[in-house]
C-alpha cells in the first residue's frame, strides 16, 4: 500500500536527523527537499575563492570526546562523527561598545569571572554570585526535566527565577550598566532584548557554552548536512532534491502521503515535516484537516525575526584588522532596557546592535591562506522589507549594508579596503531560501510564555504527522538536530 | 544558536492537548511549575496573546507571493518583439502577461528553459535592457557556430511565442559596497549585453558612476548596439565607448587588434581605483586577465561574468589526464537504473540532457551549483578553480555542467 514507511518533508537539520535515524533502524524513508542541496540554514555557498558559512555561529552541546555533550552523543549514534572535525572556539565573545568598553570573555568559568572582576572590581562579589546562580539554575533545570517525580521544594532557584527576564536578574545583581550590557549581549543573537529575554535562555547560553564550549565545524555547517545525508543514503534512504511538497494527504484523521509540486502522489503512513509549523498546517493541509488545537496554540505565538547579513571575504588575515575573537558583539551603547528592540523592527540598520563571527580566528584553514571571512549579522523583522516596492529593493539593501559596514568600522577601521567578495542577505533572502513566514530564522519567538515550561503540543491530532525543526520547540543547531531524532524516536516507538 | 536542553520528556505544563499528557511525571511537573513565582502572570499573558493573537490561516500563500515578486522560480514570458541588431544578432523583447516583471541588477541574467532538437535544456542570457525599464526584458542573442540554442532562438522564436525562464540571477553587477565608482568594462562579441544594461541605467538614472567601455569585435558591423553606444557616449561625459576591431577597414582610426595592457593603459590611464569587468567568449578572459594583472590590477578588482573553459579545448586544461582523449566513451549508470554512454569531451550535464535526464541548471559555467549531482563511483574532470563546496567534493558531488567523464560512472540525482 505505502510507497515508503516515512516521508520527510525538508532536509534541514531536523529533517535530516529524523530521516537518518529512521533509515538506520531499517525503515524505508524518502526525503523531499525543494532546494538542490541539503541543510536548510545549515549550509554554505561559494563566491570567488570563499566558501561562506550561512548560519552557524557557535555550535553548542558538543563537549569533548572524553566528556561528550548531548549533541556529540546524538551525532555519534548517527555515525557521522568520523566524517566531521570540530574546532573549539577560544573565546565566548568580545563585546565592543564604542568609546566605552572592549572586553573579550574566555570560555572557562574562572576565566570569565576574573576577566569581568578585573574590569569591574567594585562588583567583584556580585560577579561570582551571578555565575553561581547561572550554574545552580541550569543544573536545577536539567534535573527538573529529567526528574520523573519532581516536587517544587527540590528546585528553589527555578521557583524564584524561572519566570524572570534577563534584565530583572541583571538589575538585581549589578549596578554598573556596562557590566549588565556585557552579560546581556547574547540578546543580539537571540533577538529579544534583555527586558524580554527569559533569564532561562541567558543562563543556558552561559552554562552550555562554558561547560561544553562553543564550537565550529571544519568546512562549515554544510559538512554536517552532507555527512548526515551521506549516512542516510548509505542506510538505503532515498532523497529527491528540487522537489517540493505541495500537500499532505489526510484520510480519516490519518496521514496518507504527500503530493509533490510536480503532482506526484507518494503514499506513506508517516510524515515528518521539517517545514515551518505554519506552512505545515496552513499551506500543506487542506483547511478541513487543520487541527484546531494547533491553530489555537499558534495563535498566541509570534514569528521570530529574520536577519540582515553581510557575508564578507577579506583579503587579509584577521589579525591585520585587530580581530582576535571569533564571536563579536558591537553594541551601540549599554542600554538593556528594550530601547534597541526598535532597531529590530526598522528597515534601517543604522546604529543597530550587530554581531559578527570570524571563523578564521579559531580555524585558520577556514578561508584560503592570507584571507578570512566575516559573517556580520543583525536581526530584523521582515515586515518593513515586505512593504518595500520591489524596484527599491536593491537600493535599500545596499544602503542598509553600508550602515552595517560603518558599524563594523568602529571596531575595524580598515575593513572596507580589504573586501574581496561580499554578499548581502536580507529578510527577503531568508524568506526565499527557507520558505518561512516572514523569513523567520528561529521559528516562533521565545518569550517567557513560549519557552521551556510552556511547550507547544508536539503531537498533532492527525495520526502519523510529526514535526521537526526550529518551530517545534527551541531553535538553533543543537535543538533542531535533536528535534529530528525525537520525532524519529516517537515513530519508532509507535511502530513497535 | 542558543544551546538547549535535552528534553525528551516534554511536553509539559500547559500542553493544551490532554492526549499529550504522557505520564504522571508530567502532571507532577505541571504542579511544580504552578508554584513558580510569577506563574499566574505568564499564564494570563498566554491567554491574552491567544485572545488577540494572529490567525495564520488568513496568510495562506503569502510567502510565495512575496517571493515571486523578487525571485520567482519560473516565469512564462511572451515575446513582444524581435528586433534585428546586426546581421548575426537579434533582441528578443520579453514581456509578462500580467504586466509585472521582477526587478534585477544591471548585469544579471535569466536562464531560458526550452526543448530544441529533441533535447530539454537551458541557457543563461544576460538582460540587455536596463533595470529602470520595468516593462520588458531584452535578451540579445548572437548566432554562433554550432550554437544549438542561440541559433534555435534566432531561427524559430517569433513574436507572440512564449518562453519559460528563471527569475533574474547572477553576480556580475556593480556592487556599490566595494567596487570603484570608475568602471572599466571589457566586452567581446555578445558579451556586450550586461554592459548595455549597466550603461543605459547609468545614463537614464544619472548614476554617479564613470564607465569606460572597450568592446572587441572582428568588424564594426558586428558590434552590437554600436550606434546606440556612440550616441550615449557622445551625450554623457561619464560614459566613454571605444570599439576595438580585430580586422579594421583601411584607414580606421580607432583601437585595433587585441585588448592589450598597452591599449587599456591608453584608453583608461591610471588603473588604480578602478574596477574592471570582463564579459565575452573564453578568449577574452584568457587574454585580458593576464594583461590586467601585468598592469598591477588586483585580482579582486577584476570582476568576470561566469565562464567555463570551452569543451573543444577541455583536454588542454591543466590537470586533464594524458591517457584520456576527448572522444573516449564511458558508460554512465543512473540511480534509476538507466544506462547510456557518454563522451569524455562533453560536459556531463549535456550528456544527461541528451539522454532525457533533466537536471536543473542556471549558469552552466560551474559557478551556481544548481546542476550538482553525486558521483557514486568513477572519476570526472572539473577545471581548476571550479567553486565546489569543500564538503561537496568530499562526498562526491560535482557541478555537472563543467564535469567531464574520465571513467565509467555511477550517478545519483
Amino acid at each position: 500500500m505505502s510507497d515508503y514507511d516515512v516521508i520527510v518533508i525538508g532536509a534541514g537539520n531536523g529533517g535530516l536527523t529524523a530521516a537518518a535515524m529512521l533509515a538506520q533502524n531499517g525503515l524505508k524513508v524518502l526525503i523531499l527537499e525543494r532546494h538542490n542541496i541539503p541543510g536548510g540554514s545549515a549550509t554554505t555557498f561559494c563566491r570567488g575563492r570563499f566558501e561562506f558559512e550561512v548560519a552557524l555561529h557557535q555550535l553548542s552541546g558538543l563537549g569533548t570526546a572524553e566528556q561528550p555533550g548531548p549533541l556529540r552523543s546524538l551525532l555519534g549514534k548517527l555515525k557521522v562523527l568520523e566524517d566531521l572535525s570540530f574546532v573549539e572556539m577560544t573565546d565566548l565573545y568580545r563585546v565592543f561598545i564604542p568609546g566605552k568598553l572592549d572586553l573579550t570573555l574566555p570560555t572557562d568559568r574562572a576565566g570569565v569571572i576574573t576577566t569581568l572582576q578585573s574590569r569591574f572590581p567594585r562588583e567583584k562579589e556580585a560577579i561570582s554570585k551571578f555565575f553561581d546562580l547561572i550554574y545552580s539554575y541550569a543544573i536545577e533545570l536539567y534535573s527538573f526535566f529529567r526528574e520523573s517525580n519532581p516536587s517544587s521544594g527540590q528546585f528553589p532557584t527555578l521557583k524564584r527565577y524561572a519566570f524572570k527576564n534577563a534584565k530583572e536578574v541583571l538589575d538585581q545583581f549589578f549596578t554598573d550598566p556596562l557590566l549588565k550590557a556585557v552579560l546581556g549581549s547574547y540578546w543580539s543573537f537571540i533577538g529579544l532584548t534583555p527586558d524580554r529575554l527569559p533569564f532561562s535562555y541567558l543562563a543556558i547560553c552561559f552554562f552550555g557554552y562554558i561547560e561544553m564550549k562553543p564550537c565550529h565545524i571544519k568546512g562549515g555547517s554544510q559538512s554536517l548536512s552532507n555527512a548526515i545525508l551521506n549516512r542516510f543514503l548509505s542506510w538505503g534512504g532515498e532523497a529527491r532534491f528540487n522537489c517540493g511538497v505541495k500537500k499532505i494527504m489526510v484520510e480519516k484523521g490519518s496521514v496518507k502521503g504527500v503530493v509533490t509540486e510536480q503532482g506526484d502522489e507518494i503514499k506513506s503512513k508517516f510524515v515528518v515535516s521539517n517545514a515551518s509549523k505554519i506552512s505545515t498546517f496552513v499551506e500543506l493541509l487542506d483547511p478541513e484537516y487543520i487541527p484546531h488545537e494547533m491553530l489555537f496554540d499558534m495563535r498566541g505565538r509570534t514569528t521570530s525575526p529574520s536577519g540582515f547579513c553581510l557575508y564578507m571575504g577579506l583579503d587579509c588575515e584577521p589579525g591585520e584588522l585587530g580581530i582576535n575573537a571569533a564571536t563579536n558583539f558591537i553594541l551601540p551603547d549599554e542600554d538593556i532596557s528594550g530601547k534597541h528592540f526598535n532597531g529590530i523592527k526598522t528597515l534601517d540598520t543604522k546604529n543597530n546592535a550587530v554581531a559578527f563571527s570570524c571563523y578564521d580566528v579559531a580555524d585558520p584553514e577556514f578561508s584560503p591562506p592570507g584571507t578570512c571571512q566575516i559573517s556580520l549579522v543583525t536581526l530584523k523583522y521582515a515586515e518593513p522589507w515586505l512593504r518595500l516596492p520591489p524596484t527599491q529593493y536593491a537600493r535599500e539593501k545596499y544602503r542598509c549594508a553600508e550602515a552595517m559596514i560603518l558599524q563594523m568600522e568602529k571596531i575595524c577601521p580598515n575593513v572596507r579596503a580589504h573586501i574581496e567578495e561580499v554578499e548581502v542577505a536580507t529578510p527577503l533572502t531568508f524568506m526565499h531560501y527557507l520558505g518561512t513566514p516572514e523569513g523567520s530564522v528561529y521559528g516562533f519567538e521565545q518569550y517567557m510564555k513560549d519557552t521551556l515550561f510552556f511547550q507547544a503540543p508536539r503531537i498533532s491530532s492527525i495520526n502519523g504527522l510529526f514535526m521537526a525543526g526550529g518551530w517545534v520547540a527551541d531553535c538553533g543547531f543543537e535543538p533542531t538536530l535533536k528535534s529530528g531524532t525525537s520525532a524519529a524516536g516517537t515513530i519508532l516507538r509507535q511502530l513497535k | 544558536m542558543n544551546p538547549l536542553l535535552n528534553r525528551e520528556h516534554l511536553p509539559l505544563a500547559q500542553s493544551y492537548v490532554s492526549s499529550n499528557k504522557i505520564n504522571k511525571g508530567d502532571t507532577m511537573k505541571e504542579a511544580c511549575i504552578k508554584e513558580f513565582e510569577n506563574y499566574n502572570d505568564v499564564v494570563r499573558e498566554i491567554e491574552i496573546c491567544r485572545k488577540y493573537g494572529r490567525d495564520y490561516t488568513i496568510e495562506k500563500g503569502m510567502v510565495e507571493k512575496f517571493i515571486n515578486r523578487l525571485h520567482p522560480a519560473q516565469m512564462k514570458l511572451k515575446v513582444a518583439d524581435v528586433i534585428a541588431e546586426t546581421s548575426s544578432a537579434s533582441t528578443l523583447r520579453l514581456v509578462s502577461e500580467n504586466g509585472y516583471l521582477p526587478p534585477f541588477q544591471a548585469g544579471q541574467y535569466v536562464s531560458i528553459s526550452l526543448e530544441a532538437g529533441g533535447i530539454r535544456t537551458s541557457r543563461p542570457y544576460s538582460i540587455s535592457s536596463p533595470p529602470n525599464q520595468t516593462g520588458y526584458y531584452d535578451l540579445t542573442i548572437k548566432r554562433v557556430e554550432d550554437g544549438l540554442i542561440s541559433n534555435h532562438l534566432l531561427d524559430h522564436v517569433k513574436r507572440n511565442d512564449f518562453l519559460t525562464c528563471s527569475g533574474p540571477t547572477g553576480n556580475f553587477y556593480h556592487n556599490p559596497l566595494f567596487h570603484s565608482r570608475s568602471m572599466v568594462c571589457i566586452a567581446g562579441g555578445s558579451g556586450i549585453t550586461p554592459f548595455m544594461s549597466m550603461i543605459q541605467e547609468i545614463a537614464d538614472c544619472g548614476l554617479n558612476l564613470n564607465v569606460i567601455l572597450l568592446y572587441g569585435n572582428r568588424t564594426l558591423e558586428e558590434a552590437i548596439f554600436h550606434n546606440r553606444l556612440n550616441a550615449i557616449s557622445n551625450r554623457f561625459n561619464n560614459i566613454r565607448y571605444y570599439p576595438v576591431l580585430e580586422t579594421p577597414p583601411k584607414g580606421y582610426k580607432g583601437y585595433t587588434g587585441f585588448i592589450t595592457a598597452q591599449l587599456i593603459k591608453n584608453a583608461v590611464g591610471d588603473p588604480t581605483d578602478k574596477t574592471f569587468y570582463i564579459c565575452g567568449p573564453q578568449g577574452i578572459y584568457d587574454f585580458c586577465i593576464p594583461e590586467l594583472t601585468q598592469m598591477g590590477v588586483l585580482k579582486k578588482k577584476i570582476r568576470t561574468e561566469v565562464y567555463a573553459p570551452s569543451s573543444e579545448l577541455i583536454t588542454d586544461q591543466p590537470g586533464w589526464p594524458k591517457n584520456v582523449n576527448s572522444d573516449d566513451q564511458f558508460k554512465v549508470k543512473m540511480n534509476n537504473g538507466k544506462t547510456f554512454s557518454v563522451r569524455a569531451g562533453e560536459p556531463l550535464l549535456k550528456s544527461l540532457e541528451k539522454n532525457g535526464i533533466v537536471v536543473p541548471s542556471q549558469c552552466r559555467a560551474g559557478q551556481c551549483s544548481y546542476c550538482r549531482v553525486k558521483i557514486v563511483s568513477g572519476k570526472v574532470f572539473q577545471p581548476e578553480g571550479t567553486p565546489v563546496r569543500r564538503s561537496d567534493s568530499r562526498f562526491g558531488y560535482v557541478h555537472s555542467c563543467v564535469s567531464y567523464p574520465l571513467e565509467n560512472l555511477e550517478i545519483l540525482i
